[in-house]
């Protein structure tokens, strides 16, 4: 009896251990762009004005740049802020999820790494619905078929020109009350 | 026993310490403390703050009598300031910024701008007009150029103050007399130069200066070089720790000392591996403009071991591998791809397109082709032995292969070389296909043959060669270009060089180096073999030893 419940232990902590070091990769995706920091950016830009469901860009930010202003290097990162009433409505509307608002808008990251190429880094939306019941379940499981149309690359299209929108102030997201967020 | 450990532990102690000091007072020297540095070296005189405060000159032109007339042409100025600077013009006319001329006294060729058909604009021959907006002289336009003439040195290039003196391409090198739109058709004016007040107010020559050609070499910001743009003007202490606007500030010419208007620090007179601790700036020395010049070949110092480690990388490599881990660190970016062979193709309404990138760059121009640009660049790196290789105008190529327009030369094991950081700028360009050999385009002007005006390859290359006075088939192709830039600015601060791991790993920033033992990334099976039965057998003696111990107590206690 003291083997099987030793067991089943050992199994239950393994399976913790095991999640518990994978969970980090889970949540964030990364996928390599054949484009710039700035192109890649702008074509998903592009792709977020085109994806219709509410979506607007609601912001871009430049986490590098606090770091540059007090004399720090980084490589080049620029963070898209995009945001649809549709989906964030919903979510907002019920207090039992309302704090998932730190969540908002959604983000998707453009950075460069050391070796030179350019990636995209994106939270995995599908998970963490599926964590917060069905409402936001069903809507996070809409924002990632949208997500994935933002990073569709279509080379024949010529590069768009990068959107800076006006933003709300030097912390905060306030450009988000303007593009409808 | 104890005695002796004790004994042993002090004796490994003091000879640590004592090698340390030792270390400490070798004539390795540190770098040159800032309050030694000549006052002019530190600050600069020419930023507004700063001549506010003190005019560190000990003439104000404004009062000068000569000057306090209205100028209607630049050599006019000249005239004026040879009157009291007699040598002045003499002097230029000695230096590159005057000759556009270098010899390679390793093989003899001709180089410079005069002479070699780059991986840009490709040549000033035949295109005089336009690219003698950065010659440091009035009225080249052809040939004919007289290159003795004193008054057409021109002062104001290099000595304005007012930040309102223009050259524009098309005018041979003279400063904008009249309002003139520029470019053409953009509705933008550049106003008329108030000589006068320019000669008044002129100074030792500040980043915008050096910046208003440097920076925008090859007909744009930060297009050429890389480590070069007008970020520089007021840079921060990330893009570079010395020209850091609210730090040490440096102007140009901090480093690249001058004397006699010849300016140190050239492209193609480098030496990559400087050697011995450092000097006094300005003394005569070979390269003034290098690292070693101020930090000496030992500029490490934070941890005793640590720093000696660090300081024996300087014998493989330069500073600057380490040191700017990136390039174009800012949103001007660089240019790193002109392909000429598109140039001449008309947008679908069959006239002329101009596209732009992202960023705002130009990415294809029917005048010039397509172009690449990016931002913060991981440098490529070479053996340098500070002497590049050119294939110069008339020179041989083989079309079947990457044609290197310049060869940083060097190789593993040459104590003159080092790993050094490259920016490589890859293209194409027009070659003659019978002949084998770059061609000479005919560009810029105004005449029926020039490309960007009639947008005929033929022509534009006949008008070319014909000027260069060299053969031409009637048959050209495009071949794949490279050229390669030494990476020397945009120096990042201290904590942002790069780590041991960036480089000592399997696909490090130096896996295409050859020729270097690279711990981390290379492998010999005998010292790894070696290594792991070291490993191993430790572990079988703690083994052995530790149950040894744990079988006797156990014997002892019965």
């Amino acid at each position: 009896m003291l083997k099987i419940i030793g067991g089943i232990l050992l199994g239950v902590g393994l399976t913790v251990l095991v999640a518990w070091k994978s969970i980090g990769g889970m949540m964030f995706s990364e996928q390599l762009s054949p484009y710039s920091v700035e192109e890649t950016t702008a074509r998903i830009q592009q792709n977020i004005q085109a994806a219709g469901n509410g979506w607007s860009i609601s912001g871009l930010r430049n986490p590098a740049k606090p770091v540059e202003q007090e004399g720090g290097n980084v490589l080049p990162v620029l963070l898209i802020e995009a945001c649809s009433t549709n989906y964030s409505g919903p979510i907002l509307k019920e207090d039992s999820v309302r704090f998932l608002s730190l969540l908002m808008p959604c983000k998707i990251a453009v950075y460069k790494k050391n070796d030179g190429k350019v990636y995209i880094g994106i939270l995995n939306a599908g998970l963490i619905g599926r964590l917060f019941g069905p409402l936001v379940g069903d809507i996070m499981e809409k924002v990632v078929v949208d997500q994935q149309k933002f990073l569709v690359m279509d080379p024949t299209k010529p590069a768009p020109p990068l959107i800076v929108p006006k933003m709300g102030g030097e912390g905060g997201s306030g450009a988000g009350a303007a593009a409808g967020c | 026993m104890n005695g002796k450990k004790a004994l042993l532990a002090a004796g490994l102690l003091g000879a640590m310490l004592s090698w340390g000091v030792a270390w400490g007072n070798s004539p390795a020297p540190a770098a040159v403390p800032t309050a030694t540095l000549p006052v002019a070296a530190v600050a600069n005189p020419a930023t507004p703050a700063t001549a506010a405060k003190i005019n560190h000159s000990t003439a104000d032109h404004s009062k000068f009598k000569e000057l306090q007339k209205t100028f209607v042409s630049g050599p006019e100025v000249t005239k004026v300031c040879l009157s009291c600077h007699t040598e002045a013009a003499k002097q230029v006319q000695h230096t590159k910024h005057w000759t556009w001329e270098y010899t390679d006294p390793k093989s003899g060729q001709k180089l410079g701008k005069k002479n070699i058909i780059n991986n840009y604009c490709t040549t000033t021959i035949s295109n005089e007009k336009d690219c003698m907006a950065c010659h440091a002289g009035y009225g080249w336009k052809d040939a004919n150029f007289d290159f003795k003439a004193e008054e057409n040195v021109d002062c104001l290039i290099c000595h304005d103050s007012t930040a309102t003196y223009r050259k524009l391409p098309g005018d041979a090198g003279h400063p904008v007399y009249q309002r003139k739109e520029f470019p053409h058709g953009s509705g933008k004016f550049v106003e008329a130069v108030d000589l006068a007040k320019v000669a008044q107010s002129v100074a030792m020559p500040n980043r915008s200066n050096c910046g208003s050609c440097h920076f925008y070499g090859a007909g744009g910001d930060g297009t050429k070089h890389g480590d070069l743009d007008s970020a520089l003007k007021n840079p921060g202490k990330y893009l570079d720790v010395h020209m850091d606007a609210k730090g040490l500030n440096f102007t140009c010419s901090t480093c690249h000392v001058t004397a006699g208007h010849q300016v140190a620090g050239s492209r193609y007179e480098m030496a990559a591996a400087l050697k011995g601790p450092a000097h006094v700036r300005g003394k005569a020395d070979a390269a003034p403009a290098s690292c070693q010049s101020c930090h000496g070949d030992k500029a490490h110092k934070e941890n005793v071991l640590h720093a000696e480690r660090l300081n024996t990388h300087s014998n493989k490599l330069a500073c600057q591998t380490c040191h700017i881990p990136e390039f174009a660190r800012d949103s001007v970016g660089t240019e790193t791809v002109w392909d000429w062979s598109t140039a001449t193709k008309m947008g679908p309404d069959g006239k002329p397109l101009f596209t732009k990138d992202s960023a705002g760059r130009r990415s294809f121009d029917s005048k010039k082709g397509n172009f690449s640009w990016d931002s913060y660049l991981i440098p490529e790196y070479r053996w340098f032995n500070g002497h590049f290789s050119y294939i110069a105008k008339g020179d041989k190529i083989d079309p079947s292969k990457l044609v290197e327009i310049n060869h940083a030369e060097g190789t593993p094991g040459d104590p003159d070389s080092r790993i050094w950081p490259l920016k490589i700028h890859r293209g194409k360009q027009a070659y003659d296909s019978e002949n084998n050999m770059l061609l000479v385009v005919h560009t810029a002007g105004e005449d029926d043959t020039a490309l960007w005006r009639n947008y005929d390859w033929q022509k534009a290359i006949e008008t070319g060669m014909k000027t260069a006075g060299l053969p031409y088939s009637g048959k050209y192709g495009f071949v794949s270009t490279e050229m390669s830039w030494p990476i020397t600015h945009m120096v990042a601060p201290k904590t942002d060089a790069l780590g041991c791991a960036q480089c000592h790993a399997d696909k490090g920033r130096l896996a295409g180096v050859t020729g270097v033992y690279l711990p981390g990334r290379d492998r010999n099976r005998l010292l790894d073999m070696i290594g792991w039965a070291v490993v191993l057998l430790s572990l079988l003696g703690v083994l052995i030893h530790g149950g040894l111990r744990v079988y006797l107590n156990y014997k002892r206690k019965g």
